[in-house]
């Protein structure tokens, strides 16, 4: 009898047949076209005047950094993403792309976008790009996200922070406008992701990540989703009176606001399972079109009072 | 060497192989391409003020 398990051996070299799209999947699109969108809002809002080449430097490099986080993620995950029907389908459980080959891929673009930014714009910008991406990759993936309920909580500071790399790439410096829009985003994380936590708490369970629905349970989660909700709320609106941004966007604020504080009672209150699963449903995609309409709304301020100046 | 002296040398990429492997090689080549095209940009941009480069 052999003791030696054959199909262990490899026979050759591993030659990779993997293509563009796998390596682009590597770089979560979506998380990537939010991630530009709220950038693109911290450039526009940010004051003074910006060369649209070194803008769109900036957007260039802060697309890539979140790619290269999106890519160092996927490297690190690729057991638990093969465990959940979500992240089955991404490009290392599917044996497209080896764990080290997305590590060395995500390194090279994180170094890359980092240098470009600070040598071509400025190296605050930069070295803020590189903390994010330190603060996605080491902090949430590596340290947070296996330990912690409170993982996405605190991991979604590293996605709160782009709109606030591009207004220091504009700038050169900090300011409270962009500090404003990183809690929007901060105190928006936790009912988003806590909405698909819900109705994916099956995949996480499986996977032993310990989502507060795994490790809470569901109406504990509910509760917490109504929470941040109104805090988010709260935080969204303040601007607005607080004089720094102007009332189209506190009107906004203030219907989308409500609409989201809707999703959230809808969430905490309906626990029977059918009618909860669509509550659910409808809290994680309102809250992705609360976010978008939130930020274009400044876009179309910035942009309204553009014209407005130029025709005075 | 392989004991068949028809069978080539080495390591022998399959068709798919070889199409990823062009692929990928095309688009490291566009984003290499796309680098130099930003850095000439934004030297033509900045001017002279290139090399003043506040921390």
């Amino acid at each position: 009898m052999s003791v030696v398990d054959h199909n262990a051996i490899e026979l050759g070299p591993r030659i990779s047949e993997a293509e563009v799209g796998d390596y682009l999947a590597l770089l979560k699109p979506r998380v990537m076209s939010l991630v530009i969108f709220t950038a693109l809002v911290g450039l526009v809002i940010a004051p003074g005047h910006f060369h649209p080449v070194l803008a769109f430097t900036s957007l260039l490099c802060i697309a890539v950094g979140a790619g290269a986080s999106g890519a160092l993620n996927m490297a690190l995950e690729g057991d638990i993403d093969a465990l959940m029907s979500r992240t089955a389908n991404r490009p290392i459980p599917r044996g497209r792309v080896t764990a080290s080959e997305a590590m060395a891929f995500g390194l090279t673009l994180a170094f890359f976008s980092v240098m470009t930014l600070g040598i071509l714009v400025n190296w605050y910008a930069g070295a803020l790009l590189a903390f994010t991406i330190f603060f996605y990759v080491v902090i949430y993936t590596m340290w947070l996200k296996r330990r912690t309920a409170q993982n996405i909580v605190i991991g979604g500071a590293a996605g709160s922070l782009p709109p606030v790399v591009a207004w220091v790439a504009a700038t050169g410096s900090l300011s409270v406008e962009p500090l404003l829009l990183f809690l929007i985003i901060f105190f928006w994380t936790p009912p988003h992701f806590w909405a698909l936590a819900l109705f994916r708490s099956d995949d996480y369970a499986r996977a032993g990540i310990p989502m507060l629905p795994v490790v809470a349970g569901p109406d504990a989660t509910r509760l917490q989703i109504l929470l941040y909700t109104i805090v988010l709320v709260a935080v969204a609106v303040a601007p607005w009176p607080l004089g720094y941004f102007d009332a189209i966007y506190g009107v906004t604020s203030l219907v989308l606001g409500a609409g989201m504080l809707a999703c959230a009672v809808h969430v905490y209150r309906r626990r029977e399972r059918a009618e909860s699963l669509r509550a659910t449903r409808k809290m994680f995609a309102f809250s992705i079109l609360y976010l978008f309409a939130l930020f274009a709304t400044l876009l179309l301020e910035v942009t309204v009072r553009g014209i407005a100046a130029s025709i005075g | 060497m392989p004991d068949d002296p028809r069978l080539p040398d080495g390591i022998v990429l399959t068709e798919a192989q070889k199409r990823s492997r062009r692929q990928r090689s095309i688009a490291i080549a566009l984003a290499l391409g796309v680098l130099v095209v930003l850095f000439f940009a934004v030297t033509i941009v900045k001017g002279p003020a290139v090399l003043n480069r506040p921390l």
